[in-house]
C-alpha cells in the first residue's frame, strides 16, 4: 500500500438478480489495476465453481482498490493508463516521467459485492451494514425489479448514501431514459441523477469512479478508542482455517493482538490481517474506517458468529456494535444416504462426514440426525430458500461424494399445544419449544406450549393440538400490467391476501400480498413467471405466523404410512393435494411383483385411492447358454437403476417419487 | 434359427482391440485357460458357424450374410482352434457337442466333412452317439446330403428353427423360409436316422393373437418333436425389429397378452407330454438338452468359433465377435479370445442362481446357503430372507431342499433372481448396525450459526 493515508470509501454493489453487479465489479477492478489484463475473467469475484457454473453470485465478495480521483470533477483516469501492473506484494509503480499525484487524490475503495437471489438476501443485509454508499444498478433493458426495491430500501433502512446506476446501456433494447423514471417513480431518485453506464463495454466507469469518491462519505470518525470491529462475513479455507471479514469501526488492529468477541466472550490470537485485492495481500494493521480479513487460528465457523464485534482483549470495549438477526432457515428437508438397505451402516457415516465438512464452508444452513421408519438414518437440514437447499444438495453430492435421497421441502410450523409439555411426535421424538426470544413467539396463552415442527412427521398426536400456525410472507410481485389479473388468481388460489397495488411505470405495477410460505416455496415461481412470459419479479420475506385449519395428509403405500410422504395442507386443499401426490406416485413407484395400493388420508379417513398394478411377466426369453455373462451384466444394470431407490417394507420408492409430495394437484 | 442375441456389451468387445503382437507370438489358449483339472476334465464343446443366408429383423446377434467364399477360410481357422483346445478334455470322450450358430446348415457338405472329421481327429467322440451331438438348422437349407453327412459324422440331434407356421408373421420377422419346409426338413432328418429332433418358436410377434400361438403350437404338436424351444420376441437395441417398433410400424404385444401366452405354452406342451424344464424350454422326459443342462448347471465346456463363449473351471471366455477378427488371430497365432472373467466366488454364486433358477430343478438351497456364507458376514441370512419373501409371495417353492420357481414365478423370474442377487449385495456393504448413529432425543441446538 502506498504511504500516503488515503481517503476511505466503503460501498457495496447491490441489484437484483443478473443485472450485472459481478460484471461491474469486474470494470472497478480492471480500471483501477487491480487485476492485469491478463488475470482478468468475467465475474471474477465468483470464485466458486457453483457460482461460475450457474452464472450467479451465491456469496458476497469483499475487495479493497487504490484509486486516484481529483475532488470535484466529474470523470477519472483509469490506473491503467499510468501504472504498471502491480507487484507480487500489491505495490503498483508508476511509468516513467508521470506523477501519480496529476491524476488526483489517493482513495482506498472498499467494495462488496453481493448476490442478487433472494434467497441470500442476507449477505446483502450484512454487506450494508459494513458500508456508508451503495451503487444500485438496475439493468436498462428489464428496469426496476422487485428485488431492486428489496434491495435499496435494505440500503436506505441503513442510511446509506445511495447512487443509482442504469447498467448495460450498450443492448439495443437498453431504454436508459424509461428506467430512469421508473427510478425516480419508485424510489424517489430524481431521473438525471442516475449514471448511465455498460459494464461490457466500459463506458460510464469514469464518471462512476468520480461519483464514488464525491457522492459517498468517508466513514464515521471514531466514537471511542477501544477496538471496535463488525465481523460482516466469515468463510472457512481448508489452509488457513476461519478467516473473518471486519470492518473497523473504532480504534486499531495489528498482527499479534489478542482479539475477543465481545458476544461469545472467546479470545483468539491475530495471525494474519491483509486485503483482499482481490488477491490476499498482507498488511500490518488496519485503522477505523478500513475493511480487511483476518486470521486468528480459528478452527470451527461454530466458533464465530457474524455480526459479533472484535475488540482487543487487553483494552475490550463497552459496548458492542449492533450486529445482525442470524439467517433464519425456512425450508427444511431430510437427506439420506442412497443405499437400498435399512439402517445406518457406511453410508450415513459418510453423509455424516460430508454435511459436517459443508457445514464449515456455509453455516446458514442447519442440520440435525433423524431417523425415519421408511428411510432409516438421515440428516434434517434447514436452508435459507430452496436454490440455497438445490445448491447444498449438489455441493454435498460433489465434493462430499455421496449419493443422497432427498425428501420434498417443507416449511418450519409453529404448533400451539395444550398443557406445558414436554411434548414427543407421534413417533416418539422428543420436540422443540419455539424459543421465546424469537419474533414469532406470540399469542402463547397461559398452560399452553409452542412447538416448532420442521416435518409432517414431528406433529404430536392430535388431542394435544389447539391450532397448527405456519409462516406467512410479504410477497410483492412487480408485473406488466396486462397480466395482474392472472397473478391475483394465483395468489388467490394460493390463499393469499391482497394488500396493495403501486405504480412503477406505465407498463407495470408492483402488487403486494400478505401468503403463506408453504404455497410458495416450490412452483409459484415458475408458474408467475409462465404467468408473466418471463416478465414478472417477486420478493418474499417471512413476516409472522399464523393459524389456519391445517391437517397432515398421510400417504399409505401398500397400507404403511410413509412419513417422508406426508404433508401439511389446508382442509379445503387436501383432497385436490392427495388425489394429485398419489396420481405422481403412482407414475414413479416401479411396479413390483405385487399390487401396490396408495391412499392419501386425514387421520382415518381415506380421502383418495390408487392401485400399482402388479408386473405380469418379467423373464428374459433367452440365456443363451454359453453367454452367462451377458444375462450377468444385464442384472448389474436393473441393480444399479434400484440404487437411489429407499425400501419402504417391500416397495421400492425412487428418488423423485419424495418429490411427488410437492405436486399441488391444480 | 434362434437369435443369438448379441448384448450391446458386445459392443464393448467389439471397441477392445485385439492384442496387437508378431506373428505367432501372441498369448495362446494356454495362458489364457486355468490347466484342465484331471479329475474333472471338459466334456462339452460348442461350435459357432457365424453365416446366415439373410439378417432376420429381430437378430442382434453378429452373423455375417453369407457369401461362400468367406466358408474355408473359417473351417481353416475353426480347424486350428479346435486342435489347441482339445487338450482341456485330456482326451476323455466328449459327452455333448453343440453346432450353433448363424446357420451352421449353410455349410457346405464338404467343408462340415472337413470340421467332422477335425473332430473326430482331436477329439473322443467314441462316446458321442450315446450322448448329444446337436447341429442348428434352418429348415429351408436342409439337403438330404447335408442330413446323410451330418449323420455320418456322429449327429443324432437336429433343432429346426421355425419360429413360426404363419407367413404373415414370419414376414413381421424377416424370416425368408416357406412353412412347408419344416416338415419337409423334420422327414430328411428322420430319413437319415436323426430321431431327437426339436423346434424353435417364437411368440408375441407384433400382431399375432392368442389363436395363432394356438395354432403355431399345434401344428408344432403333429410333428411329435421331443423337445421345443418357444421364446417370447425380445426387442433388442440395435435391430431393425426395434428401429421399426420405434418408427411406429407396428405395436409389441401388449404385456398382459405376452403372459397369456406364456401360460398357454404351458398349458399346451404339458398337455402333450413336453414339460418345462427351463424357462423357454420344454421336452419328454429324458429329452431335455443336456448340452443346455450343462451351461445351466455351471458345467465345464469349451467353445470354438466367433462370438463362443465357454466356461472352465469358474472362468469364463468369449471369443472375438467378428468374423475377421477371428480370421486374423489366426495369422497372428493367438487365441481368438477377447475376454476373460477370471472365478470370483460373488460372481459365480449370482450366477449359480442366475442360470440354476431358471431350471424346473431349481438350485440346491442347502448349497447356495452355504457359499453365501463364506461370502460375507450376515449374506446367508439376508438370502435366506429374500427367498422367504420370494416364497411368501408365491413365487418360489422352498420345499425339498431346494429352491424352485412356481408356474407364476417363472413368469416373473427376472424379479426373483434380482431380488436373490440384491440381497447378496446389501450383505457385501457390511452388516447392518454396526455403527449406528445417536438420535438427540432432543433437539437442542442446531449447530451453526445459533452459537
Ligand atoms: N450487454 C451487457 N451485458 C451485461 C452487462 N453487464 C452484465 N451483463 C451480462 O449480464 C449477465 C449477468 O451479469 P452478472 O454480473 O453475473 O450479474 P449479477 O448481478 O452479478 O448476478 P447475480 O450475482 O446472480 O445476482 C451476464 O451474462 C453478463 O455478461 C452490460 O453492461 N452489457
Ligand atoms: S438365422 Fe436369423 S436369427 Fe439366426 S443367427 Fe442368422 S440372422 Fe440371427
Ligand atoms: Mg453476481
Amino acid at each position: 500500500m502506498p504511504d500516503q493515508t488515503p481517503h476511505v470509501r466503503n460501498f457495496s454493489i447491490i441489484a437484483h438478480i443478473d443485472h450485472g453487479k459481478s460484471t461491474l465489479a469486474d470494470r472497478l477492478l480492471q480500471a483501477t489495476n487491480a487485476v492485469s489484463a491478463r488475470e482478468a475473467r468475467e465475474q471474477i469475484l465468483d470464485s466458486m465453481d457453483l457460482e461460475r457454473e450457474r452464472g450467479i453470485t451465491i456469496k458476497a465478495s469483499a475487495v479493497t482498490v487504490m484509486h486516484r480521483h481529483r475532488p470535484g470533477s466529474a470523470a477519472d483516469d483509469f490506473e491503467t493508463e499510468y501504472e504498471d501492473a502491480a507487484d507480487e506484494s500489491g505495490h503498483h509503480t508508476t511509468r516513467k516521467g508521470e506523477s501519480p499525484d496529476e491524476h488526483g487524490d489517493l482513495y482506498m475503495l472498499n467494495f462488496i459485492d453481493t448476490p442478487g437471489h433472494v434467497d441470500f438476501n442476507y449477505e446483502v443485509s450484512r454487506a450494508l451494514k459494513a458500508c456508508e454508499g451503495a451503487i444500485l444498478v438496475v439493468d436498462a433493458t428489464q428496469g426496476v425489479q422487485a428485488q431492486t426495491l428489496v434491495n435499496a430500501y435494505l440500503a436506505i433502512n441503513e442510511n446509506l448514501v445511495i447512487v443509482p446506476v442504469i447498467n448495460k446501456i450498450d443492448l439495443p433494447s437498453a431504454r436508459p431514459d424509461d428506467v430512469a423514471m421508473e427510478i425516480e417513480q419508485t424510489l424517489g431518485f430524481p431521473a438525471e441523477d442516475c449514471l448511465l453506464v455498460s459494464a461490457k463495454t466500459g463506458q460510464g466507469i469514469r464518471e462512476l469512479l468520480a461519483s464514488i469518491c464525491e457522492k459517498f462519505p468517508p466513514p464515521r470518525p471514531p466514537v471511542v478508542t477501544q477496538l471496535r470491529g463488525l465481523i460482516f462475513d466469515a468463510v472457512y479455507d481448508d489452509y488457513r482455517g476461519v478467516i473473518i471479514y471486519i470492518r473497523v469501526f473504532d480504534g486499531a488492529l495489528k498482527v499479534g493482538d489478542k482479539i475477543r468477541m465481545m458476544g461469545t466472550g472467546r479470545t483468539f490470537q491475530v495471525t494474519d490481517i491483509g486485503k483482499m485485492t482481490p488477491k490476499p495481500v498482507r498488511v500490518p494493521g488496519v485503522g477505523p474506517g478500513e475493511t480487511a480479513y483476518v486470521c486468528a487460528a480459528i478452527r470451527s465457523l461454530k466458533d464465530v458468529r457474524v455480526g459479533d464485534t472484535v475488540t482487543l482483549d487487553s483494552d475490550p470495549a463497552i459496548e458492542a456494535l449492533t450486529g445482525y438477526q442470524p439467517p433464519r432457515q425456512m425450508v427444511f428437508c431430510d437427506f439420506y444416504p442412497a443405499t437400498s438397505e435399512e439402517g445406518g451402516g457406511p453410508g450415513f457415516e459418510e453423509l455424516r462426514d460430508a454435511v459436517e465438512k459443508l457445514s464449515l464452508n456455509d453455516s446458514s444452513f442447519t442440520f440435525l440426525p433423524v431417523h425415519s421408519e421408511a428411510l432409516g438414518f438421515g440428516f434434517r437440514c434447514g436452508f435459507l430458500g430452496l436454490l440455497h437447499m438445490d445448491i447444498i444438495q449438489e455441493r454435498l453430492e460433489r465434493e462430499g461424494g455421496v449419493e443422497v435421497v432427498q425428501t420434498a421441502p417443507t416449511v418450519s410450523y409453529h404448533v400451539l399445544c395444550r398443557g406445558q409439555g414436554p411434548f414427543a411426535s407421534t413417533g416418539g421424538q422428543a420436540l422443540k419449544p419455539v424459543e421465546p426470544s424469537s419474533p414469532f413467539y406470540r399469542d402463547v396463552p397461559p398452560a399452553s406450549t409452542l412447538l416448532e415442527v420442521h416435518n409432517p412427521a414431528e406433529l404430536p398426536d392430535g388431542s394435544h393440538i389447539i391450532e397448527i400456525r405456519e409462516p406467512m410472507c410479504t410477497l410483492e410481485i412487480m408485473c406488466p400490467k396486462d397480466k395482474i389479473g392472472d397473478i391475483m388468481k394465483l395468489c388467490l388460489d394460493r390463499r393469499g391476501h391482497y394488500k396493495s397495488q403501486s405504480f412503477v411505470s406505465e407498463t407495470r405495477d408492483l402488487l403486494k400480498f400478505e401468503i403463506p410460505l408453504a404455497e410458495i416455496i416450490y412452483d409459484f415461481f415458475d408458474k408467475m413467471k409462465g404467468l408473466t412470459s418471463g416478465y414478472g419479479t417477486m420478493d418474499y420475506e417471512v413476516v409472522s405466523y399464523k393459524p389456519d385449519d391445517l391437517v397432515k395428509l398421510d400417504i399409505l403405500v401398500n397400507a404403511e404410512p410413509v412419513e417422508a410422504l406426508a404433508v401439511i395442507t389446508h382442509r379445503h386443499k387436501a383432497e385436490q393435494r392427495g388425489r394429485g401426490l398419489i396420481a405422481r406416485l403412482k407414475e414413479q413407484i416401479p411396479r413390483h411383483q405385487f399390487e401396490i395400493p396408495l391412499q392419501a388420508a386425514i387421520g382415518a379417513k381415506v380421502i383418495a385411492r390408487e392401485t400399482i398394478k402388479s408386473v405380469r411377466k418379467n423373464v428374459l426369453a433367452k440365456c443363451y447358454g454359453g453367454d452367462v455373462s451377458r444375462k450377468r451384466k444385464l442384472l448389474e444394470k436393473q441393480k444399479e437403476g434400484k440404487k437411489r431407490m429407499k425400501s419402504v417394507g417391500s416397495v421400492t420408492i425412487p428418488q423423485e417419487a419424495f418429490m411427488a409430495v410437492l405436486d399441488t394437484g391444480e | 434359427m434362434p437369435d443369438r442375441t448379441r448384448t450391446p456389451d458386445d459392443q464393448v468387445y467389439h471397441a477392445r482391440p485385439l492384442p496387437v503382437v508378431g506373428p505367432r507370438q501372441g498369448p495362446g489358449l494356454a495362458s489364457l485357460l486355468p490347466r484342465p483339472d484331471p479329475a474333472r476334465p471338459a466334456r462339452s464343446l460348442y461350435v459357432h458357424v457365424p453365416f446366415c443366408y439373410h439378417k432376420c429383423h429381430y437378430c442382434d446377434f453378429y452373423s455375417i450374410v453369407d457369401t461362400r467364399d468367406r466358408q474355408a477360410p473359417f473351417v481353416d481357422r475353426l480347424v486350428s482352434e479346435l486342435e489347441a483346445l482339445a487338450p482341456w478334455s485330456l482326451g476323455a470322450p466328449l459327452q455333448t457337442v453343440f453346432v450353433g450358430g448363424g446357420t451352421p446348415s449353410l455349410l457346405t457338405p464338404p467343408l462340415w466333412r472337413r470340421v467332422l472329421n477335425a473332430l473326430t481327429r482331436h477329439f473322443d467322440l467314441s462316446q458321442i452317439r450315446a450322448g448329444e451331438f446337436t447341429v442348428e438348422c434352418n429348415p429351408e437349407t436342409v439337403t438330404p446330403e447335408l442330413m446323410a453327412t451330418l449323420a455320418e459324422g456322429g449327429v443324432n440331434r437336429v433343432s429346426f428353427g421355425a419360429q413360426s407356421f404363419n407367413r404373415a408373421h414370419l414376414k413381421t420377422l424377416e424370416r425368408w423360409h416357406d412353412p412347408e419346409n419344416v416338415p419337409r426338413a423334420w422327414a430328411l432328418a428322420e430319413a437319415v436316422g436323426i430321431r431327437r429332433r426339436s423346434l424353435d418358436l417364437i411368440f408375441a410377434i407384433p400382431g399375432q393373437t392368442l389363436g395363432d400361438w394356438d395354432a403355431d403350437l399345434r401344428t408344432a404338436l403333429d410333428l411329435r418333436p421331443e423337445h421345443v424351444s418357444c421364446y417370447a420376441l425380445t426387442f433388442e437395441p440395435n435391430t431393425a425389429m426395434t428401429a421399426r417398433w420405434a418408427r411406429g410400424e407396428f405395436a409389441r404385444a401388449p404385456e398382459d397378452l405376452e403372459a397369456a401366452m406364456f401360460e398357454h405354452t404351458l398349458a399346451t406342451l404339458r398337455g402333450a407330454g413336453l414339460d418345462r424344464y427351463e424357462v423357454s424350454n420344454f421336452a419328454r422326459p429324458g429329452q431335455e438338452s443336456r448340452h443346455n443342462l450343462a451351461y445351466w448347471r455351471q458345467e465345464d465346456w469349451l467353445a470354438a468359433g466367433p462370438a463362443a463363449a465357454g466356461h472352465v473351471r469358474g472362468l469364463r471366455w468369449k471369443n472375438a465377435p467378428r468374423l475377421d477378427d477371428y480370421l486374423r488371430t489366426g495369422e497372428r497365432g493367438f487365441a481368438p479370445v477377447v475376454d476373460v472373467e477370471a472365478p470370483e466366488p460373488r460372481r459365480n454364486l449370482v450366477e449359480r442362481l442366475l442360470t440354476g433358477l431358471r431350471l424346473r430343478e431349481g438350485v440346491d438351497s442347502a448349497a447356495v446357503l452355504c457359499d453365501a456364507a463364506a461370502l460375507a458376514d450376515g449374506a446367508e441370512d439376508r438370502l435366506a430372507r429374500a427367498a422367504a419373501g420370494q416364497s411368501g409371495l408365491g413365487l418360489l417353492d422352498p420345499s425339498r431342499g431346494r429352491w424352485r420357481l412356481t408356474d407364476s414365478g417363472f413368469l416373473l423370474a427376472d424379479s426373483v433372481i434380482l431380488a436373490l442377487a440384491e440381497a447378496l449385495d446389501a450383505a457385501r456393504r457390511g452388516p447392518v448396525g454396526s455403527r449406528q448413529p445417536e438420535v438427540p432425543q432432543h433437539a437442542a441446538e442446531f449447530p451453526g450459526e445459533r452459537a
